[in-house]
């Protein structure tokens, strides 16, 4: 049984982050996960807060006011503080430097989105900082009539019912004649100079004076920097994404830099492989099962930290008799309506009681009884986060302290030790 | 008020509404149909899709088996493209006593229904996901039928003949002169504008509205009980012939492949008002129960989607005693307004089943000819709706067949249903509507397994860049599309549906942020 000092489970945000911390600071680290995680359907961009339940505008007072049911109230808002720094710093660093990371926690940027719905979030691509609906320039929005996921004239309409500034142009270009591309054909086709070319001299003649340009977010896959600055240069004025409907590239770009942090920190990352359940020796677990194709393994572990996202990811899962479970390692789920009770309100946008469910933890990240397992993410109770626009900080700050937190306890067993 | 005159004018855009319309248009009669909201919305649209081949009947009500006996042979015939031929099989669950079979066999004989019983081990064979406890099985002529493409072929036909079809036009009053009803007042649901018909006669096929309607014409207790029964689809073929059990009608008995799912149904619940239907976790549970019973492993399965309906139930002992001459069926029966309450110029049909539409029809549009004098043979046993234009059987995988020609050539709106963006433009065009739920009835777009997580943005999109579909309308038209949605999927959201649902709420409402779209105001919700 091979022997590492902690098994990540999951490969979102969360787990990412926590394991790119870890191998950092010196550990020996194993990602485990089914496959890639939520980064390929987020937006890209790091919402930290933006409802609670009122338009957010300073997410750091804001999250600092949650109590400890919530996710940041157990990490409080020092520690979310913290992982934004270390990420923009990790990204800037990365492996699609200069593509970079901008904001933070005094406040939140307002971005359109693809509906063209302004969406409060702290931390965004370089790419996308353009598209801050504070500011008063008036918007174009272009799209391709080939990319049915981004329809640029019903965003541009959006915006002007909230008094904004803002038309559409739609161009018939499509990469590789192809009639259906997504926005990933679409990202590789930007990453070609001679494409971004052709766009340029079909949108110069149509431009106006103090116009922005939006784009859906398929500026480029390889290299968004070259691509987004490439535009910006050729057309003579600010350029931002607006995120589509997934795949995400944004979300990919961000999920192959924290990847190559993590190879480049000593890190491994194992994908196709399903967490099934734990070994354990009284409150510690000892080693994980895991399903690797078809062959299962043991891997035994000083650690855990579970980041294997909510009821969307099949981090958890209930049954058509109401009982929820944790997949992975078979940890309680909180917040679960019993059997007879109500689950799920009548309408649509109503407050759900099961919306919070999710894994209890304490300031330690520890479900009771736990000594050497922590949750980050969406697994974590508490939460609402497509309502709050909280998803991706939550899963920031909690992976990032996870990994905090056990480098501390590393530290303070080695000297007890 | 601007005015419409018909010599004909049927409520109602259902099954039967249609049905009448093609019968009455076909017969030479100027017809104008008028429906509240769109065509199939009621029950036609909210039933499990089973076309009786009589068994179901043949032990309780042997009138209604002959009918469906009929009925189904005739259908198969004239409307070939809304009908699969997935065959039916009777089987014997361990809950169901093995002598039932026996009674079933004979009451089948007597029926003229074809039906033969096989060695469980071969009906095991072709469904090899039946209960394997199952003690014996019959075959029998069950088939299933798609209730949208019927309701909108027979409203194809009546037009083609010249009847108009008015969708969206609510009856909000009858005109009375004197003993006679002389037609309605309408309100355009869409405008709000109203309108008045003059019609030399007026036919009730509003189901189990139609004591509603009655009233409105002055006419009392017309008593037709709204019977509601649950329906669950399930996102897999389970089964590719119709199971039901072999046992007195019951609730959960039935399971019949449609399209690309299956449908378990259903229950038989009164209601008191045809317009209230919620459905509960506790009748979910129930179905659920009941599936388990037909297919083990059943409520492992994926549940897309759950629905109520309801039926028209007729209880009127008057009808009994002034028609005791004709041969009633207790499956359906033509009110006689005249004979019942001295009222001229008005029928109503009551009671009745999808199945047996075409004899419905028939047989109200046979009481009106008899009221007017006239004598016009009914032609809809041999005359198909849409011409040869429709003239294959509907077969699993005929979209897909038409489809991959064509694959890398086009837009793909819907992966679930593979609807192209052609196809869509065309349906909105024809359509002429801004409701994404009336494109999805006419295109099962949005009714996969994402239930629309996707192509519903496409749509509005596509739906606003073509038409004259403003910001207001696409946002109100989209959250209308969600929250009609809800109402289906929420008292099923559990394993592999819950995690689908929690994506597109990833989708509307972390990506795109529909609670936050701006109001018809343009402020901000």
């Amino acid at each position: 049984v091979s022997h590492h000092d902690v098994v990540v489970i999951g490969t979102g945000l969360a787990g990412l982050s926590a394991a790119v911390r870890l191998a950092e600071g010196g550990a020996r680290v194993l990602v485990l996960a089914k496959g890639v995680g939520a980064t390929h359907l987020s937006a890209g961009t790091i919402d930290v807060l933006g409802y609670a339940p009122e338009r957010v505008e300073h997410p750091g007072e804001a999250l600092a006011r949650l109590g400890d049911g919530h996710p940041y109230g157990l990490v409080g808002a020092a520690a979310v503080a913290a992982s934004v720094e270390w990420f923009k710093a990790l990204v800037a660093d990365g492996s699609l430097g200069p593509y970079a990371y901008h904001g933070g926690l005094d406040e939140n940027l307002l971005l359109s989105t693809a509906l063209g719905v302004p969406r409060p979030s702290a931390v965004v691509p370089e790419t996308m900082r353009g598209g801050d609906l504070r500011r008063d320039a008036p918007l174009l929005v272009v799209g391709f009539r080939g990319l049915k996921d981004f329809h640029p004239a019903l965003l541009a309409e959006m915006l002007r019912r909230t008094g904004r500034t803002a038309r559409a142009v739609e161009l018939d270009l499509v990469p590789e004649d192809r009639a259906d591309v997504n926005s990933l054909g679409y990202a590789r086709a930007f990453d070609d100079p001679s494409f971004r070319a052709e766009v340029t001299a079909q949108l110069l003649g149509r431009l106006r004076v103090d116009e922005r340009v939006g784009f859906p977010a398929v500026l480029g896959i390889a290299d968004p920097h070259g691509a987004w600055s490439d535009l910006e240069r050729r057309l003579a004025r600010p350029v931002f994404e607006v995120p589509t409907l997934p795949p995400s590239v944004p979300g990919m770009r961000l999920f192959a830099i924290l990847r190559d942090a993590l190879r480049r920190a000593g890190g491994r990352l194992i994908l196709n492989a399903v967490v099934t359940g734990a070994e354990r020796e009284e409150a510690r677990v000892s080693a994980v099962r895991v399903r690797v194709g078809l062959r299962e393994e043991r891997r035994g572990c000083d650690w855990v930290v579970l980041a294997s996202g909510g009821f969307a990811s099949g981090g958890l899962e209930l049954d058509s008799r109401w009982t929820a479970r944790e997949t992975a390692l078979g940890l309680p789920v909180a917040g679960v309506p019993a059997p007879g009770e109500e689950r799920f309100a009548p309408g649509y946008l109503d407050d759900h009681p099961i919306a919070r469910a999710g894994v209890a933890v304490g300031s330690d990240l520890r479900p009771e009884g736990h000594e050497n397992v922590l949750v980050a993410g969406a697994t974590l109770a508490g939460a609402e986060p497509w309502r709050e626009k909280s998803g991706d900080g939550i899963s920031l700050a909690t992976g990032h302290r996870a990994a905090e937190l056990v480098l501390a306890g590393a530290r303070s067993l080695a000297a007890a030790g | 008020v601007p005015n419409l005159q018909a010599e004909v004018l049927v409520i109602g855009g259902g099954a039967t509404g249609t049905g009448v319309a093609w019968d009455a248009a076909l017969r030479g009669f100027d017809v104008l149909l008028v429906e509240r909201a769109d065509l199939a919305e009621g029950t036609s649209g909210r039933f499990h899709g089973l076309l009786h081949s009589g068994g179901r009947y043949v032990v309780k009500d042997p009138v209604a088996a002959k009918e469906c006996v009929a009925e189904n042979a005739i259908l198969r015939r004239v409307i070939p493209d809304c009908i699969e031929d997935t065959g039916g099989l009777f089987v014997t669950t361990p809950d169901d006593d093995p002598a039932y079979g026996d009674r079933f066999l004979e009451a089948c004989r007597a029926c003229e229904l074809p039906a033969e019983e096989i060695d469980v081990a071969e009906a095991l064979r072709s469904e090899p996901r039946l209960n394997p406890g199952i003690r014996r099985a019959f075959t029998v002529p069950d088939a299933s039928i798609d209730g949208w493409k019927t309701v909108w072929a027979l409203a194809r036909g009546a037009s083609a003949h010249g009847a108009r079809v008015l969708p969206y036009h609510r009856v909000i009053g009858l005109h009375r002169d004197g003993d006679a009803v002389a037609g309605a007042r309408l309100r355009n649901e869409l405008t709000g504008e109203e309108l008045d018909v003059e019609a030399g006669f007026t036919l009730n096929a509003t189901g189990a509205w139609a004591a509603q309607l009655a009233r409105m014409g002055g006419i009392e207790d017309v008593d037709v009980v709204p019977g509601k029964g649950i329906m669950i689809a399930m996102n897999h073929r389970l089964v590719n012939t119709v199971i039901n059990r072999c046992t007195m009608p019951a609730d959960g008995d039935i399971l019949v492949p449609i399209r690309t799912v299956s449908v378990i149904g259903t229950t038989d619940i009164r209601a008191a008002d045809p317009d209230e239907i919620p459905v509960t976790q506790a009748e979910v549970d129930q179905m659920l129960d009941d599936g388990e019973r037909l297919v083990p492993g059943f409520r492992e399965a994926r549940a897309l989607r759950v629905w109520a309906g309801v039926r028209p139930l007729f209880q009127d002992a008057r009808v009994g005693e002034v028609k005791e001459t004709r041969d009633v069926s207790r499956s359906h029966a033509v009110v006689d307004h005249r004979e019942r309450d001295g009222v001229e110029g008005l029928l109503t049909m009551s009671g009745g089943k999808l199945t047996t539409l075409r004899l419905m029809a028939q047989d109200i549009v046979d009481a009106m000819c008899a009221q007017l004098g006239t004598d016009r043979p009914c032609r809809t046993r041999e005359i198909r709706p849409l011409g040869d234009e429709e003239s294959q059987p509907y077969r699993l995988g005929s979209r897909l067949s038409r489809r991959e020609a064509t694959l890398q050539e086009e837009q793909i709106v819907c992966e679930c249903e593979l609807i192209g963006r052609r196809r869509l433009e065309e349906a909105m065009r024809r359509r002429g509507t801004a409701n994404l739920d009336d494109i999805r009835r006419s295109l099962r777009l949005g009714m996969g397994p994402c239930q629309g997580g996707f192509c519903i943005y496409r749509a509005t999109g596509i739906l606003h860049g073509i038409g004259d579909l403003d910001g207001a309308q696409a946002a109100a038209s989209l959250r209308g599309f969600l929250e009609e949605r809800w109402k289906g999927v929420w008292p099923i959201l559990y394993g592999d549906q819950l995690r689908q649902a929690r994506l597109d709420d990833w989708i509307f409402q972390g990506l795109l942020d529909v609670e936050h779209l701006p109001d018809e105001q343009g402020q901000p919700a």
